[in-house]
Parts: structure tokens; sequence; C-alpha cells
């Protein structure tokens, strides 16, 4: 018997581009979800080479493969919250659907099975939390399709990427949702680049959503101690992570208003 | 003066067709032909061909390659056959051919195929190195752009690059190359291909005549229509033109990388330095490439951004591995991106930095092991 009643949300962190930061925010929407007091549960679709248990220092006991092979061996006895791991660190407390542990594992998960287990996870949460891999595969477009919302990151360093962000943008427009739900969010700003904010804004033909300072010691200490950046707020990118899940839980509604005009020989080279 | 050609051709009809199309192209001269490969072997010295044009559709004439090769030195043998085979087209290369027509041809297919295999001749040997990482953002199209700059300029072969990183390839980006055609047609005209009309589809290098490359796909959506079937037969194909095929693979596990990998004589693992799990997810990625027997031999790992980038510190990686390591390149985040921004390679504008020489190293080492066929 399919379930009835309230499901809760789906976040998805999604790029287009490698290591812009996709796993870090994911891993800090949650913490902050949490610390708010949420029930949250992040899961790692990075299915082959998943970072979130290694940047939470957590070494799961079940994977995302064992719920499949679980829900495929007998279907109504399922319980999804049975492969969960719990990360906590002082009060934030929420469950990770870790990814699998072999790549073979990986290599044969399929997305309707994926989709049917987060489905059992919305019942129970009331944020899901999904960290992907920057393609668009079959599994990423289908968590993307069942999204609350899909925060769309991206970095500006070099053209490559640029091009890259360019293309999934124009792509997920492709996909036919509406417009509040793809959020488009800058990681790494004033990273090292020669290239304008502004420039890039026209180019994806909106502005940023979200912007996301730089900051390379903060973002490698939690890692290497294992920790959410938004435990504290002693820093910049940790209260901006923080303000960031404050806009996506409508506490606090900030106007967003960079417009901009004017073309450069940037823009050039996309048309 | 006009190439003298030589036509061998059993079949009485193709040999009227392909006589007036050789007849009525300009820079080529039919000298004589023949319906028996016997009758061509015994007789056309008298011609002094350059070029003799051979049917090995007819039974037992592919075994004559050798002998047409020492009778005329002067001569360069181009196969004829009503379709392309990678497995024939291969023995053909080792049995002294210099190049591949698929018949019957036009006059373009003529002069075209006269010229790429005049140049080089058919790439004997050829090697295919697939280039793998495990996650994106791994430095490899740097690596490999790089790297057939300086393939290409120290061995003075052609160097082909298929760009199969199907949704978000860069090789267009670095070359500053605008597509006419990518991989997508590629793969879906590959059955009505021979290596010479393959060769078009890829791009020409402004700045370096032995490269070519194949663009990858215009929009994410069309990596779906790239099948695996055809993609392996264009590989086998660009064999024929390259002395090199390096290919840039999407991340991960997926149809196409271990596709690729499979076909390939070696298979480059790489990964960057920095976000202090590369080791991790290299040693993953190993661990698949494993289950081959021979997978010492085939399966090769690089790191990148390697700073200090140092004998050292590639022992000291190569330790944390488990697994040698072939190279290291350093970190050259502003020249690389000043390039590619640029559409210029990096070993090209700075050839005395360490990533040139670092480059410059790994290809000496590619050359060093190339599989020598027929002594000379
Ligand atoms: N705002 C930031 N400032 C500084 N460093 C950051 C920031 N965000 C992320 N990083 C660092 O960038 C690197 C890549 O981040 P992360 O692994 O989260 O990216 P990803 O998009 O998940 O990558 P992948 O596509 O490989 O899974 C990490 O080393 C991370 O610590
Ligand atoms: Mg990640």
């Amino acid at each position: 018997m399919e379930e009835q009643g309230r499901r809760g949300n789906v976040i998805t962190v999604f790029s287009t581009a490698s290591a812009v930061g996709k796993t870090l925010v994911a891993i800090n929407m949650a913490a902050e979800l949490a610390r708010l007091g949420y029930r949250v549960c992040l899961v790692d679709l990075d299915l082959q080479f998943g970072d979130v248990c290694n940047y939470l220092h957590l070494v799961p006991e079940r994977t995302i493969a064992d719920a499949q092979q679980a829900a495929a061996s007998n279907a109504e006895a399922f319980d999804a919250m049975q492969f969960l791991d719990v990360y906590k660190c002082d009060e934030i407390s929420f469950s990770v659907m870790a990814a699998p542990l072999r790549i073979d594992e990986a290599y044969n998960m399929s997305a309707s099975a994926v989709q049917h287990i987060l489905q059992r996870l919305q019942f129970r949460f009331d944020f899901v939390v999904a960290d992907t891999t920057s393609a668009f595969s079959e599994m990423n477009l289908m968590i993307m399709d069942m999204s609350t919302i899909i925060t769309f990151l991206g970095i500006v360093d070099f053209i490559p990427t640029i091009k890259n962000m360019k293309i999934g943008c124009d792509t997920i427009r492709s996909l036919g949702y509406e417009n509040g739900k793809i959020r488009l969010v800058l990681n790494r700003s004033n990273s090292k680049t020669k290239i304008d904010l502004e420039d890039v804004e026209n180019i994806l033909g909106e502005p940023f959503y979200h912007v996301l300072p730089n900051d390379f010691g903060a973002a490698w200490d939690a890692t290497m101690a294992g920790v959410p950046l938004v435990r504290n707020a002693d820093t910049a990118l940790a209260r901006d992570l923080r303000a960031l899940v404050a806009r996506y839980t409508n506490l606090e509604v900030a106007d967003e208003s960079s417009q901009n005009n004017g073309m450069s020989w940037f823009k050039r080279i996309f048309n | 003066m006009d190439y003298q050609v030589i036509l061998v051709e059993n079949n009485r009809l193709m040999l009227e067709r392909l006589s007036s199309v050789i007849r009525g192209t300009s820079g080529f001269s039919l000298a004589a032909r023949y319906q028996q490969a016997g009758d061509a072997l015994g007789q056309s010295a008298m011609f002094k061909p350059n070029i003799i044009l051979l049917d090995i559709d007819e039974k037992g004439n592919l075994g004559l390659v050798p002998e047409f090769a020492s009778a005329f030195p002067g001569a360069a043998i181009l196969c004829i056959s009503s379709h392309w085979d990678a497995k024939e087209s291969d023995q053909i290369a080792q049995a002294g051919a210099k190049g591949y027509l698929v018949k019957p041809f036009s006059s373009e297919e003529l002069t075209e195929a006269v010229q790429t295999f005049s140049k080089s001749g058919m790439a004997q040997g050829s090697e295919v190195l697939a280039f793998f990482s495990p996650k994106g953002k791994s430095g490899k199209t740097t690596l490999i752009a790089n790297l057939a700059m300086s393939l290409a300029a120290r061995s003075g072969e052609p160097v082909g690059i298929i760009d199969a990183d199907l949704q978000f390839g860069d090789m267009a980006v670095f070359f500053n190359l605008e597509p006419k055609s990518t991989i997508v047609e590629a793969t879906r005209d590959v059955k009505f291909l021979s290596p010479i009309t393959l060769n078009p589809y890829f791009m020409a290098v402004p700045e370096a005549e032995n490269i070519r490359v194949l663009c990858g796909t215009k929009k994410p959506e069309f990596a779906e229509m790239v099948e695996i079937a055809p993609f392996e037969d264009l590989v086998r194909m660009a064999q024929s033109l390259f002395r090199y095929v390096l290919i840039d693979l999407p991340p991960g596990f997926n149809p196409i990388s271990v596709a690729s990998a499979e076909l390939a004589d070696t298979t480059y693992v790489v990964a960057m330095v920095g976000g202090g799990f590369e080791v991790l997810h290299m040693k993953r990625a190993l661990d698949v490439f494993k289950a081959w027997p021979d997978y010492e031999q085939r399966v090769k790992t690089i790191f990148t951004r390697v700073s200090p980038c140092t004998e050292k510190e590639r022992e000291l990686l190569e330790q944390e591995l488990g697994y040698p390591v072939s190279s290291i390149i350093p970190n050259e985040y502003l020249l690389v991106s000043a390039a590619a921004n640029s559409g210029r390679m990096a070993v090209d504008v700075q050839p005395d930095t360490p990533l040139s020489k670092n480059i410059n190293r790994l290809s000496k080492d590619i050359m060093g092991r190339r599989i020598q066929w027929g002594a000379p």
C-alpha cells in the first residue's frame, strides 16, 4: 500500500561543473536546517565517488545500495529508516543516507529505485537534501523532477566552467520547471579571477539568487575536522550559508535587485 | 607531373567505373589497369607507378601486399574495398600498404586519400590513450590538450583527440574551435565512413597542423545520441588516421568511459590534488580496473596540480596510493586558465615552465614505449 499524508521538501544541490562546492553546500544546508530544528535527511547521490561521509567523517554501516536491495527483495516490509546513519555534532543532528561502498553497487543503482526510497524518506523528514554529480544523468533528472527547490551552484573561474554553467542553466530551463524552483547560487565569490560577475549574470540571463564567499581556510578546516561550517557563525561563509537556508525556510526574505546592462567582450563568445 | 596510377580491380564494371573516376581526377593519370593482381605484379614496372590501387575484396590479394610493396618501393599502395574493416585495416598497414579507400570512390575522396596518407602513411601501430577521472575537475582536458601538442611536435606524427566527455566536453573551447561536426555526427555516420571520409569530422587545429580534434556534443541532451558500438568503430577507424588517439572521458564509470578504457592501450586515471580525498577516489577507481589481469601494464595514474611538484612528492603520492604514479603535473592555474581563456595551449605559450617540462617528459615516455611494426 502506498503511504498517504504529508511529504517533506526535497532540496537538490546541483551543478554542471565539478568541484564547485555541491557537497559542502549540501552538508551545510542539512546541518543548518537541523540546527533550526527540522527533521533532515542528507542523501548522497554522488553514488560512485560520494564525499558526504568523507567530509563528515562518518563510517556508514548501511548504504543506499542496501536500501535498494531490501526494497527489491521485499517491498512490503521495506523501511527506508533502517538504512540511515546519524550525524551528530553539538546540538546538530541529522540523518544521512550514504553512497554505496562499492563502485559496482553504485553502477547498478537505478533511478526508479532511488526515487522510491526518497519518496519513503519524504514522509519522515521535513527536508530531504540531495547531493549530486555534475551531469544530466537519469538519476539527476529524476531527483530534479522530485525536488521542491534546485540549488544550481556555480563558480566563476574560467571560461570552460562558465560555458558549462550557461549550458546547464539553459538545459534546466528547458525542463519546464516553475521559475521559483531553480535558484542560482554563486559559490567561491571573490576567488582569483578577472571575470566580471555582471557579465556572467548577463550571460546566464538572470542574477544570482545568493552569493557565497570564497574561504578556503574555513572550508578546509571544517572538512578536516568533519564538522559543518554553520555550527558557528564565526566566518562570513558560515553566516552566508545560514542566510541562504533562512531564505529557503522563509524566515527572512531579502530583496534581490542586482540588475545591470551592457554587453562586453565576454558575452560575445557565447553568442 | 601527374600521379601514375595502377588500378587492380577484379569486377569488370567496377573497373570501368573507377577508371573513369581516376581519369577525371586532376593530377592523376591512369597508367594501366588489370583485373588480375598477378598481371599487375608482373607487368606494371613498365609504367613507373607511384600509386597502386589494389582491390582486396578479391581473395588472395591482401596476401600480395608485401610483394607489391617490395616490387614497387616507389609506389604507395592503397587498398580498396567495398567496406571498411578495422581488423583488415590493421593487417594491411602491417603488410606495408599506405592506406585504405572504400569503393566506389569519388575524385575528391581519391585526392583526399592520397593527401592524407602520403604525409604519414596509414598510422601504424596506432595507440589509443584514454583519460579517465573518478571525479570531474581533474585537470585532464588541460593535460590532454597540452600532451597532444607535445606528442605532435616531438614525434612529427598525426595526433587525434576525441572529446567523449559527452555532456560537458571542453576541448573545443581549449583549442578555440567552432566545430562543424561533432562526435554525435561521427558516430551517427560511422557505418558509412572510411578513415578518409571520417577525417573531415575532426577539426583541424590552426596552431598545430598535426593535431585534429573530434569535438564533444553541443548540448548535454545530445549525449544520449552517442551509442557505444558505433563509438568503438569510430575509435578503431581513427587509428588508421592517427599515430596517437587521445580520448577525453566524462568523470566516473559509465558506458562510454568503460568502453574506452577497454579499447585503449593505456588508460590514465587522472585526479587533481586539493580536496583531500583524491587518493581515496583514485584507489576506488583502481580497484575496479584491477579486474583486468594485465591492469598493471594498461592502467597508469597521473596527479595534477601537485605542489611542490617534486620527485619526493610523487613518491609520497605513490606510497599513499600503493600504486605507481606515472606522472605529476604542477599547479599552473593562472597560466592554464589564461591559456584556456585565450584558446591557446600552455605548452605552446610558455615552453619553459614546469608544466611544459612535465608534459614533455610524459610524451617522451609514451613515445619511448611505442610499438614498432616491421623493422625498416
Ligand atoms: N565557499 C568556499 N570557499 C572555499 N572553498 C570551498 C568553498 N566551497 C567549497 N570549497 C572547497 O572546494 C572543494 C570542492 O568542494 P565540494 O567537494 O563540495 O564540491 P563538489 O561540487 O561536491 O565536487 P564534486 O563535483 O567533485 O563532487 C572542496 O575542497 C571544498 O572544501
Ligand atoms: Mg561532491
